[in-house]
């Protein structure tokens, strides 16, 4: 594996390429990273679907956003659009590096909902795997509202600060921009407009899950599967233990063994 | 202020970011801090607080900073060895020493770490003279019988404490432990696998010798069950004499992860403050009667409400 910054110099972005270790599949992965707490306690499990995806063929580029991990300043100023193009980004330094043609994204969480953004006419994507996705951005935002104001309740001192509307949740900050930003994006809308091959694959069964799954069933490209595991991204010890779901990252890479583009 | 990403290695390399100041705002060229890992967590630290800490030594302080992945965590690849986890921490904080030391001259080091970080910290610090200071955050400390008291005299008047304690000895509640808090299955969550702590009697000795060494040691505790009080660090290890070597501060209300932005501002603050203060003590030669030179004076915050 080789560790480097890339990107414009201004918001350089951190990442990690894991080169393929056997037969070419001709095709690169990129790893779209969730939100906060989740993209920290979701690191381990990232980097082990990158290698085990690496053994199977893919050279494989996870990296973080700018604002988040080591990559380049904080969130201040920082909108859910910038993702996107920090996903573009990625999709360009993968390509060079591998010297593939295509790009396969994989997102987790919120990861999901940017790379599908990213994807929509993006002709070096060759598909989108949404792994436990975010459906709603406004959704997701209510239930981060919901859940800081349930534990204020309960005597945390998390909050939703005032007045700029700075959401802190789990020790990590989203400012309004961004909020605002990502409260547009719908994975339905988003997804009708990919025109790669999607799939969906989720460790639980939800309602979001289900609707997504039924609209995008009429597609002929169109992969799902559940494959159950743990799925608390935003579980906080004061250990900081780390959620390791293997059934999923396992179905993932069955996923991709199977299926090469 | 220049980042870049540095493999330390050749042979399953320890990843990390090397941060460096700007030229003309480096106040100690040849002096780095280096952040370590918290548990399991990779080196970006519980909350982002390592990325916030070491841009801000860098840009408020002037001073690089270099924060990595011990083998086995985040980037870096398990390495195979006989050693146990806290032996090879030390060996690989000396191995990045060697390296920064070879590749920008560093000859002294601040080391930085919460929780396992700062218990490797101290560890390191007892095995290597480079080491100038290190700031522990929730390090090694003790109970007093104070804080015991402050622990428990609220504990006693509590009826429904001693409903639980009554439910445990009969045995039909379980205190839980690492994995088994979480509710998740054990083989799908991975928590530290912190050894023990040493006894006190230990630490009090390898304290001693690093106070006579002149050593420079923040501490910096935060709201738990077994630090109670401003001073429960030095009434710990009396008759340690620490002077002006330790600075304590205590933040009762703050978690162990940082998990408030006020929090790690004002933690950030004042370990920056700290570093400046000992970097400018120690570029010069002391004249107040120190033996060790690396003497450094500032005021702890303590927000401690006992």
């Amino acid at each position: 594996m080789e560790a480097f910054y890339f990107g414009p110099s201004e918001s350089y972005l951190f990442g990690v390429f894991h080169p393929r270790q056997s037969t070419n599949r001709n095709e690169a992965v990129v790893l779209c990273n969730p939100f906060g707490q989740e993209y920290l306690r979701a690191h381990k499990s990232m980097r082990r679907l990158a290698i085990n995806l690496s053994n199977l063929g893919y050279s494989v580029l996870r990296f973080d956003y700018r604002g988040t991990g080591d990559s380049a300043g904080d969130l201040a100023g920082v909108t859910a659009d910038h993702w996107v193009e920090d996903v573009e980004h990625a999709i360009q330094e993968a390509v060079d590096m591998a010297a593939v043609p295509k790009v396969a994204l994989i997102g987790l969480r919120l990861g999901a909902l940017v790379a599908a953004k990213a994807a929509r006419n993006n002709k070096q994507v060759s598909r989108l795997i949404m792994w436990d996705p975010i459906a709603n951005g406004s959704t997701y935002l209510h239930d981060i509202r919901s859940t800081v104001l349930e534990a204020q309740n309960q005597g945390s001192r998390s909050r939703i600060l005032e007045p700029n509307g700075t959401i802190h949740f789990n020790g990590f900050s989203m400012p309004l921009p961004f909020q605002e930003t990502l409260s547009n994006l719908r994975l339905n809308e988003l997804a009708s407009a990919v025109s790669v091959p999607i799939a969906q694959i989720v460790s639980h069964e939800t309602e979001a899950f289900t609707n997504l799954s039924q609209q995008l069933s009429e597609r002929s490209d169109f992969y799902y599967e559940l494959a159950p595991a743990p799925h608390d991204w935003n579980y906080v010890d004061h250990v900081g233990g780390i959620l390791w779901p293997k059934p999923i990252i396992d179905a993932i890479e069955a996923y991709f063994d199977q299926r090469a583009f | 202020m220049r980042e870049q990403v540095v493999m330390v290695g050749d042979d399953l390399p320890l990843v990390g970011v090397l941060s460096e100041p700007d030229q003309d705002k480096n106040s100690a060229p040849n002096t780095a801090v280096i952040l370590l890992n918290s548990g399991v967590i990779h080196r970006v630290g519980s909350c982002r607080l390592s990325v916030t800490l070491a841009r801000d030594l860098s840009e408020r302080a002037g001073l690089a900073t270099f924060r990595f992945d011990f083998s086995g965590i985040g980037d870096s690849e398990a390495r195979r060895g006989t050693l146990t986890a806290a032996q090879a921490a030390v060996e690989e904080v000396q191995e990045v020493m060697d390296y920064l030391g070879h590749w920008k001259q560093f000859d002294r080091f601040i080391l930085y770490g919460l929780c396992s970080g700062a218990f490797a910290s101290y560890r390191t610090a007892l095995s290597d003279p480079r080491v100038i200071g290190t700031v522990q955050l929730d390090g090694y400390c003790y109970r007093t019988w104070k804080s015991h008291m402050l622990h428990y005299a609220p504990r006693i008047l509590s009826p429904s404490r001693w409903g639980q304690l009554v439910l445990r000895k009969l045995g039909l509640i379980k205190l839980k432990k690492g994995a088994e808090v979480s509710g998740i299955e054990e083989r799908y969550f991975e928590v530290p696998n912190f050894a023990g702590y040493p006894p006190r009697q230990e630490v009090k000795q390898g304290l001693r010798e690093l106070n006579e060494r002149g050593l420079s040691m923040l501490y910096v505790f935060f709201g738990n069950e077994y630090y109670k009080y401003h001073k429960q660090f030095e009434d710990c290890f009396k008759p340690v004499a620490f002077g002006d070597n330790l600075t304590v501060i205590h933040h009762p209300h703050a978690t162990h992860i940082l998990s408030e932005p006020e929090d790690r501002r004002a933690v950030v603050e004042s370990i920056s403050d700290w570093a400046r203060d000992l970097i400018k003590h120690t570029q010069q030669p002391v004249s107040n009667g120190s033996e060790a030179g690396y003497r450094v004076c500032i005021c702890a915050s303590n927000e401690n409400p006992n």
